[in-house]
């Protein structure tokens, strides 16, 4: 839930939220990687210095593919790509999992983790946009001027995450 | 003593790798950055100049950094066009300088106007210093499209 913070700003749609996802997966499945690989060679004492070395460098690689490849979608995310370093999510995950655990464990675990983390994302956006901007991925549905633009601002983002946590705890109360 | 050199070593050998690496990677896609910053420019430059005159970009200090910005200027030295290309202030706050509703109040401007927060520009609530860095960098603008040739000036 923690990890969700940065991406408050970025779930304002869809395509934002898709892009972020694959940002995020391609940080955490790579730094899961590579923190397995080296966590034999790597002293206890600076391991966290070491995780987040390797961390902020895919990130600033994703910057950089993202602004010569994606301009408009890096435009879009701004300022909350490099935000990615401080996700807690990979970093977590780095000492909890990858650090402890066989190379293609820890891939698997970025991976299951990654699809986890964009379907909530995914899921937050299209809401949202749907909601407030009256599209989905950018195809209209209904006419914007009747949408509720509150949804595509910071407020629609906490209500989405209330409601959609609320449903969630109902479910698993249910299961129980 | 020697544990800590030992680990000093280990860290600068990652940081070695890490700056390699995205030395590596910087070389590849830097290229397409700048042809796509230029492209971007190219269609600002339209954008504030429908009419022919100077398109000048000027980069005043903001609250939080640079906000680079292209001013077109008419050949009578009147204000016709003006773009916000990038900026860091703060969103929802000094980020509302690349609204219309702020910037469409240069439109028409001339080196004669004061161009002046309180005077004839309306700030932005809470965002006075970016407000103002964007008067200095239109009258900026103005000043340095009266001393250069026609066309595009960066």
């Amino acid at each position: 839930m923690i990890g969700l913070c940065p991406v408050l700003a970025v779930s304002n749609n869809a395509t934002n939220a898709l892009g972020m996802s694959a940002a995020v997966a391609f940080v955490l499945i790579c730094s899961n990687w590579v923190v397995a690989m080296i966590r034999k060679i790597t002293p206890d004492e600076i391991r966290i210095p070491i995780f987040i070395i390797v961390i902020s460098t895919f990130v600033t690689i994703s910057d950089y593919v993202m602004q010569a490849f994606t301009p408009e979608l890096h435009h879009a995310l701004g300022v909350f790509v490099p935000l990615i370093v401080v996700n807690c999510i990979i970093l977590g995950r780095a000492e909890a999992f990858a650090y402890r655990n066989p190379v293609l464990n820890s891939i698997l675990d970025g991976v299951g983790m990654s699809l986890g983390f964009a379907l909530a994302l995914v899921s937050i956006g299209v809401i949202r946009e749907a909601l407030g901007a009256g599209s989905v991925f950018g195809i209209t549905l209904f006419n914007p001027a009747v949408a509720a633009t509150i949804m595509i601002l910071p407020p629609g983002a906490f209500i989405t995450i209330g409601i959609l946590m609320a449903f969630l705890n109902k479910m698993e109360n249910k299961v129980q | 003593m020697g544990k800590i050199l030992k680990l000093a070593f280990i860290l600068a050998v990652f940081c070695i790798i890490s700056a390699g690496s995205l030395a590596f990677i910087y070389m590849f896609t830097q290229p397409k950055i700048d042809l796509n910053r230029k492209i971007a420019y190219d269609l600002s430059v339209k954008e504030v100049l429908p009419q022919p005159g100077k398109a000048v970009s000027v980069s005043p200090r903001g609250y939080s950094g640079p906000i680079n910005m292209i001013v077109g200027v008419d050949k009578s030295g009147k204000v016709v066009g003006i773009k916000i290309l990038n900026q860091t202030e703060t969103p929802g706050l000094g980020a509302d300088v690349v609204k219309p509703k702020f910037l469409n109040q240069f439109i028409g401007k001339t080196g004669k106007d004061p161009i002046e927060p309180k005077k004839d520009i309306d700030t932005i609530t809470g965002a006075t210093i970016s407000s103002r860095a964007v008067c200095k960098g239109v009258k900026e603008a103005l000043e340095k499209a009266k001393g250069l040739p026609a066309g595009r000036q960066d």
